[in-house]
């Protein structure tokens, strides 16, 4: 979906902290480079991610978000740039609107790629058929965790690029990279042309770097921005500036 | 997985990948252990000597005087921590011990599971730490000081609606982290695969011994069997030994304040197939798929999801499930402490008072075996609060 160099991929929940303020955060995002968006669907209860992107869920749904409303605002997105859009979204709110309704909207919507947080291959049979239908890339984790027997499997299922999960644990900024980040990227490498990106944690400017020499294509950063728009919910000029200077530090590579 | 993850379209494992490797290792050693002779004598010698089982099936002469009708009490609320619960932790702590594990974690609601999971951290010697709602952390003060006493840390919950799907979520979040070390307790018949069926095997105990007792003391089943259903595990341990049989069953959720005023936990009669906490299974949602806070004042029944085992008997009609409000639980709360000298904890009033009305409808020599889950010592405050 990228192209294998050193992609930076931002992560963000669509409508936070509400559907206009959002908007204007990832144009900006897109005007200070990123290569590739991954927006998130709100959720009630999102159980892989820490508390700064449970907040910005809390957000996004108390200002009105909803299903159809982030479709619109990718709708809005999808104008404004041709940078690929992957979606991360739990499978309820996809079960709920049909999945073969979902993907279709999606595609409408202009989504290059979809993540099923919760979605292991043993439950995405559909989910894929619905994705291959309407030419959207079934995008997967993988953990450190993950066995070789079950790598196989979802490397089968992958395309556009694998998702792979840094840390042991949930969402949420963190200082360094530990050494199994970097065995599970060379792992995922040695078994697959998919690009791979790397997210969970990342939030510095040394992260992104020891991630992207280990082999990585791409790495994304989510809750290091988010906390930007948390701590800056009363003054929106302040927040943007604040998001576009974070950005251009993480520009490491250009 | 090596055996079945669904009941018909329901369950399944729908977790973040960093679980599933987890859950096929629980899978894989409950597999192994549960016809496993020393792991099941030694189970069996915990829920006889530790826990008190087995549990009597007591005749309530005054109580079926006053409904007309031939009523029995499974008395779960006399075994060790006061409900059913720990038929379960004892059996799920077991396993954790003999998978290595170092850590149990588990969610709680009402706190009885909480409770029930802290003993057996103490008696088996595992670290424990509970997940509660801060919410109902202040609804059950004292299972929060007997989970301490017991040596086990809780830690409150503040995020959504900070009751019990919550905690659940925490809890997930936890054993993300730390599934190396830990294993997580689930304390009803939910979650992803293989927790359902654990759960269930584990709380079986409930029917297969009602099935002996009321054959002994009757010579015949029971007409209807009534149980109260939050997550579902009282109701599934008496119900499983049941399903081919020529008995009604009833399972009972909480109306709260009625279906109408949105305020209740009952997530089969009022709610839609969903996905919540690693399943598929009825919900309460609204119609983008966003979760809806439960209601009961209850708080063991306040949970927007339930077992999917339930969902699956729902659909085939094997089972009827029904709804009791708040005040009818009251009403079931109060009538039995009158009459029998047995105070229930609210969520099995909810049984108690489905039986009376069900009873209007039998003969008076008919059978209904009620499955008295809980003790109400817990709810004497919150009870309080309403008579």
């Amino acid at each position: 979906m990228f192209d294998l160099k050193k992609a930076f991929i931002p992560f963000v929940v669509a409508g936070d902290p509400e559907y206009n303020t959002s908007k204007q955060i990832i144009k900006t995002l897109v005007d200070r480079g990123a290569d590739m968006l991954e927006i998130g669907f709100a959720f009630s209860d999102p159980i892989a991610d820490g508390p700064t992107i449970q907040f910005a869920n809390n957000r996004a749904l108390a200002s009105g978000m909803n299903s159809r409303k982030t479709f619109e605002l990718i709708k809005e997105i999808r104008d404004y740039t041709d940078i690929p859009i992957s979606i991360l979204i739990y499978s309820n709110l996809i079960y709920q609107q049909g999945i073969e309704t979902f993907y279709r909207h999606a595609k409408e919507a202009g989504i290059d790629g979809v993540l099923v947080v919760d979605l292991p291959y043993e439950e995405a049979f559909e989910y894929i058929e619905a994705a291959h239908k309407h030419n959207i890339n079934p995008v997967f984790l993988v953990a450190q965790t993950t066995t070789k027997e079950r790598l196989k499997e979802i490397l089968k299922s992958a395309k556009g690029y694998i998702y792979a999960v840094s840390v042991l644990g949930v969402t949420g900024a963190r200082d360094n990279v530990g050494e199994e980040t970097i065995k599970l990227i060379k792992r995922i490498k040695s078994k697959t042309i998919l690009p791979v990106a790397v997210g969970f944690g990342i939030s510095n400017q040394e992260q992104a770097k020891q991630i992207i020499d280990s082999g990585a294509d791409g790495v994304i950063v989510g809750s290091a921005i988010i906390k930007l728009i948390e701590s800056n919910l009363k003054n929106k000029n302040k927040m943007i500036n604040e998001i576009s200077r974070f950005v251009n530090k993480l520009q490491y590579r250009k | 997985m090596k055996t079945k993850t669904k009941f018909g379209k329901y369950g399944g494992m729908f977790v973040p990948e960093t679980l599933m490797p987890a859950l096929e290792e629980l899978e894989e050693n409950y597999l192994k252990l549960k016809d496993n002779g020393k792991f099941k004598s030694q189970l069996n010698e915990l829920l006889k000597n530790y826990a008190g089982r087995p549990t009597p099936l007591y005749f309530a002469k005054n109580f079926s005087e006053k409904v007309n009708c031939r009523i029995y009490l499974k008395r779960e609320d006399l075994l060790h921590t006061g409900a059913h619960k720990i038929n379960n932790t004892l059996g799920q702590g077991l396993l954790a011990k003999y998978m290595g594990k170092t850590r149990l974690i588990a969610e709680t609601g009402a706190g009885q599971h909480g409770v029930a999971t802290a003993v057996v951290g103490a008696l088996l010697g595992i670290r424990t730490c509970i997940y509660m709602g801060e919410k109902d952390i202040e609804r059950q003060k004292i299972n929060v000081f007997r989970m301490k006493l017991c040596g086990a840390e809780v830690i409150p919950v503040n995020t959504g609606s900070k009751t019990l799907k919550d905690a659940i979520n925490e809890a997930l979040r936890d054993w993300t982290a730390n599934i190396k070390t830990t294993h997580y307790l689930i304390g009803s018949v939910v979650g992803p695969h293989p927790y359902p069926k654990i759960v269930r095997d584990f709380q079986n105990v409930i029917g297969y011994e009602t099935k002996r007792q009321i054959m002994q003391q009757e010579g015949k089943l029971p007409k209807a069997i009534v149980a109260c259903v939050g997550g579902g595990s009282n109701a599934i341990g008496i119900f499983n030994e049941f399903l081919g049989e020529n008995t009604s069953l009833y399972g009972v959720e909480a109306e709260g304040r009625g279906i109408k005023t949105g305020e209740h936990g009952a997530t089969l009669c009022a709610g839609s197939p969903g996905i919540l906490h690693g399943c598929l299974s009825y919900l309460l949602q609204n119609k983008d798929g966003q979760i809806k806070e439960a209601y009961s004042i209850s708080a063991g029944l306040d949970y927007p999801g339930v077992g999917p085992q339930h969902s699956y008997l729902k659909d085939k009609s094997k089972v009827n499930y029904v709804s009791i409000t708040d005040k009818e639980a009251l009403e079931g709360f109060k009538m039995l402490s009158e009459t029998e000298g047995i105070i229930p904890a609210l969520e099995s009033a909810h049984a108690v008072y489905y039986a009376v009305k069900l009873a209007k409808q039998m003969k008076k020599d008919d059978l209904i075996v009620i499955n008295l889950s809980g003790r109400g010592d817990k709810d004497l405050h919150s009870v309080g609060n309403y008579v």
